[in-house]
């Protein structure tokens, strides 16, 4: 019996072997946190969204550039209210049980994630829906409560992917270790670090999927985690440091892949408190921040200057300025004695205590004090920043001058970019504005850009949102990221989206 | 002749000649001795012997590795290395000799009075120091930092505080043997004071072991203050001590080793000088091993 185990372990070691040479047909994903559930509607983190991907798909989906794609459905229709969206269904679509794919399971899976009995986490995408309506088997209609432009892209978030009625029924809560959809692969297993896939035989795109299987092992730390790409274990690691990709591309059978985001860096500056209540002040800082040096210093190289308040990549941003903020350290001193600082000042900052974000920290502490600001640096515990930035419960209590920090907008629409961080309505705790950033123009563009489902429209009110923003200065606005993903030379169609949405459909190996 | 050495009598060499008769044998520990000036002077002229601005960012020049203008490379922020070195010795330096003195001065005070007055002082302060010896050290100052919060000056009063207790135990066991010497009695019977007698006659006669835990003392308390600094509870940046220069670096390993590398060697070259000097002060100054 015991030479029988082990011979069969043999067999499993040399086909797991035999997968890791060119020939693999099973892709390895080394990333860097454990799946937290494969219930995307109860996910908080990108990552288990990306996982669940793989099995479950959602009406529509994103593209590598952060562009809506359909996928269960073909096509959709809006009112000029921007309160009804019919979607029209892709036919012969089936669940990976069998049961066919068609409006009632749309209405069945909606209903579930707004159902506030059983609430989830991903509710407050569909917290404006009113009604689903079956129109025919292939045809549901969305009704809002309000006016809400953005809804297709909160339906085409992970937290609305469509999972199998029959499944749901029969599981009921346990459907976050039971997943079944309408994706390229098919549930094997899920324990601890690692989560499994195999090829869905029926899938419905002609020709896909090109690998048979997509296997998840998480390894938190970096070092390990580039070994198993260097290894052969792992075909695709994200994120990948930017202090360890030297490592990658100095190796021939591998390759970095750098992918442009939707990650916003910023200092978010205490407009209610002096000194930064003068926009003199809050401009001068910007021209004291050399942009460039800092992708260099901080990122590795790996990100561009911000060129407006909003990523490039979400729908309706635009550029305000070409390039970023200038860098100008003698227009930045003439600004602070204009305001009555010549000799500068002292404030402080606070930010995670991640070594990145220490060393950004560093960084703008050497910039500042170029103009004559003396800055103190205040890494904050994850617990600690709660209670000091986001659980402040009147304006006036906040203790926050300035603070570093990062925002992606994982709906890939401006609204989630701006109404968060610059609404007048949204300061902590409500939502996080901690420049307690407040401006009647910029509000009423928020507001009159969800308002609508019309493109030019919610174009010229977001530009106009965007440019208000960028004068008034509520930030310094430093960069956008890039992601890192390191992968095995010859994968293609594998990719991580601006928002660090994993994606596999089209993976193959040449 | 044995307890001429500690005593100073006429006619024999005075103590002070004797320990450097015996310490100018041992070859390792004047080196040490040597490096750790070397390493005292470089920290007191730090403008002087420095070759760069050790905040200076250089953003052109980052990660360099060592060459002639930067001979131990640029950091992450293209600051020099050498010069960063050179001035987070005064901060290392400064953080093991002013913590070791305070401990050392409070325990002992605590051990002479300990040993000196028995009973119930004896044993409140040694069972004191018991609870706090029954602490590792670098767990006790984890603790102090937690109360008094981050920053260099908190790291001293931390690695102080657990200095304390090994002081105040040498001590107690020199004077327990020291205060029945018949020179002692003698000089109770002619009416000195106990306050005279404890620092005139009793302390002397301990400083050997204290000089020799002295100088081994720094070396740890060197070591446990960067390790506080590298998990983030000691020196702020931009501050160049080394314990923090290490943290800096450590992500860089991979790609740029020579960031960690040279404040590690910066702390392993001192913190061993300093145990080796320990090792040859101990054996200059132990009367047991005399003539060696």
């Amino acid at each position: 019996m015991r030479h029988m185990t082990l011979a069969l372990a043999a067999t499993a070691l040399a086909t797991a072997l035999s997968f890791g040479g060119a020939e693999a047909k099973t892709l390895v994903v080394g990333v860097a946190d454990n799946l937290t559930t494969l219930d995307p509607a109860n996910a908080n983190d990108t990552l288990s969204g990306g996982a669940a991907r793989t099995m479950l798909q959602g009406l529509y989906g994103f593209d590598s550039k952060m562009q809506l794609e359909p996928l269960l459905a073909t096509s959709y229709e809006t009112n000029a209210e921007a309160t009804e969206f019919t979607f029209h269904l892709r036919k012969g679509v089936k669940f990976h049980d069998g049961t066919d794919f068609n409006a009632e399971a749309v209405k069945i899976n909606i209903d579930r994630v707004r159902d506030t009995k059983v609430p989830t986490k991903r509710q407050s995408l569909v917290s404006m829906v009113d009604r689903v309506e079956v129109i025919d088997d292939y045809t549901v209609k969305v009704v809002t409560k309000e006016p809400f432009g953005a809804m297709v892209n909160n339906l085409a978030h992970a937290g609305l992917f469509m999972i199998s009625p029959a499944a749901i029924a029969k599981y009921g809560k346990d459907i976050d270790r039971n997943p079944v959809g309408t994706g390229p692969f098919m549930f094997k297993k899920w324990s601890g670090d690692l989560f499994e896939t195999v090829k869905n035989p029926n899938y419905w795109r002609e020709g896909y999927p090109k690998v048979d299987g997509v296997t998840f092992k998480s390894v938190p730390e970096n070092g390990s985690r580039i070994a198993m790409l260097q290894a052969g274990e792992a075909g695709f690691v994200y994120p990948l440091p930017s202090e360890l990709a030297p490592v990658v591309s100095a190796n021939q059978k591998l390759e970095v892949v750098k992918v442009p985001s939707i990650i916003i860096r910023y200092v978010a500056m205490n407009t209610m408190k002096k000194p930064f209540d003068d926009p003199r002040v809050r401009e001068a800082l910007n021209y004291a921040v050399d942009k460039n040096a800092f992708c260099k210093v901080v990122y590795g190289g790996f990100c561009k200057p911000a060129e407006g308040p909003v990523p490039e990549l979400l729908k309706y941003s635009g550029v305000v300025q070409k390039g970023g903020w200038p860098y100008d350290p003698a227009k930045a001193k003439a600004l602070l004695k204009e305001a009555g600082y010549p000799n500068g000042f002292e404030t402080e900052m606070f930010a995670k205590n991640n070594s990145t974000y220490i060393r950004a920290m560093q960084f703008l502490q050497q910039q500042f004090a170029q103009v004559g600001v003396k800055l103190t640096v205040t890494p904050l515990e994850a617990g600690v920043e709660a209670q000091r930035i986001w659980s402040v419960a009147e304006p006036k209590d906040a203790t926050v001058q300035t603070q570093y920090g990062g925002w992606s907008a994982s709906t890939g629409d401006i609204d989630w970019a701006l109404r968060p961080l610059f609404y007048g309505k949204g300061f902590p705790p409500k939502l996080f504005n901690v420049a307690y950033y407040k401006s009647e123009a910029t509000d009423s563009g928020i507001e009159a850009g969800i308002a609508t489902g019309d493109s030019a429209k919610r174009q010229s009110e977001y530009d106009a949102v965007q440019k208000q923003i960028w004068k008034d200065a509520p930030w310094i606005f430093l960069t956008v990221d890039d992601f890192l993903v390191g992968q095995a030379k010859g994968l293609t169609g594998a990719f991580a989206a601006p928002d660090g949405g994993l994606n596999f459909e089209k993976a193959e190996f040449k | 002749m044995s307890d001429a050495a500690v005593i100073a009598s006429p006619g024999v060499r005075s103590p002070l000649r004797e320990f450097w008769r015996r310490l100018r044998r041992r070859k390792v520990a004047l080196g040490s001795a040597g490096v750790l000036l070397l390493l005292v002077l470089s920290a007191v002229f730090a403008p002087w012997v420095a070759p760069y601005d050790p905040t200076a960012a250089d953003y052109l020049n980052i990660l360099s590795p060592p060459s002639a203008a930067h001979w131990a490379g640029t950091d992450a922020f293209g600051r020099d290395i050498l010069s960063r070195i050179i001035w987070g010795g005064r901060i290392s330096l400064a953080v093991g000799f002013l913590s070791v003195s305070i401990g050392g001065v409070v325990g002992i005070a605590l051990g002479l009075i300990a040993g000196f007055y028995g009973r119930w002082l004896d044993s409140l302060i040694m069972r004191s120091s018991d609870v706090m010896l029954a602490f590792p050290g670098i767990l006790l100052a984890i603790g102090v930092i937690a109360i008094l919060g981050p920053g260099i000056d908190n790291v001293i009063y931390a690695v102080a505080v657990f200095s304390v207790p090994v002081f105040a135990r040498l001590v107690r066991g020199s004077t327990l043997a020291l205060k029945n010497a018949p020179y002692v009695d003698a000089a109770r019977a002619i009416g000195v004071k106990n306050r005279w007698l404890m620092l005139r006659h009793i302390l002397p006669g301990t400083l050997p072991s204290v000089i020799v835990y002295f100088s081994m003392r720094v070396g740890t308390s060197i070591l446990t203050a960067a390790a506080l600094s590298f998990i983030g509870l000691g020196a702020q940046p931009p501050s160049p001590e080394w314990g923090a220069m290490l943290a800096d670096g450590r992500s860089f390993i991979g790609v740029a080793s020579h960031v960690t590398f040279y404040p590690g060697m910066a702390i392993f070259v001192t913190v061993l000088a300093f145990n080796l000097l320990g090792d040859g002060l101990r054996d200059a100054l132990d009367p047991k091993l005399k003539n060696v």
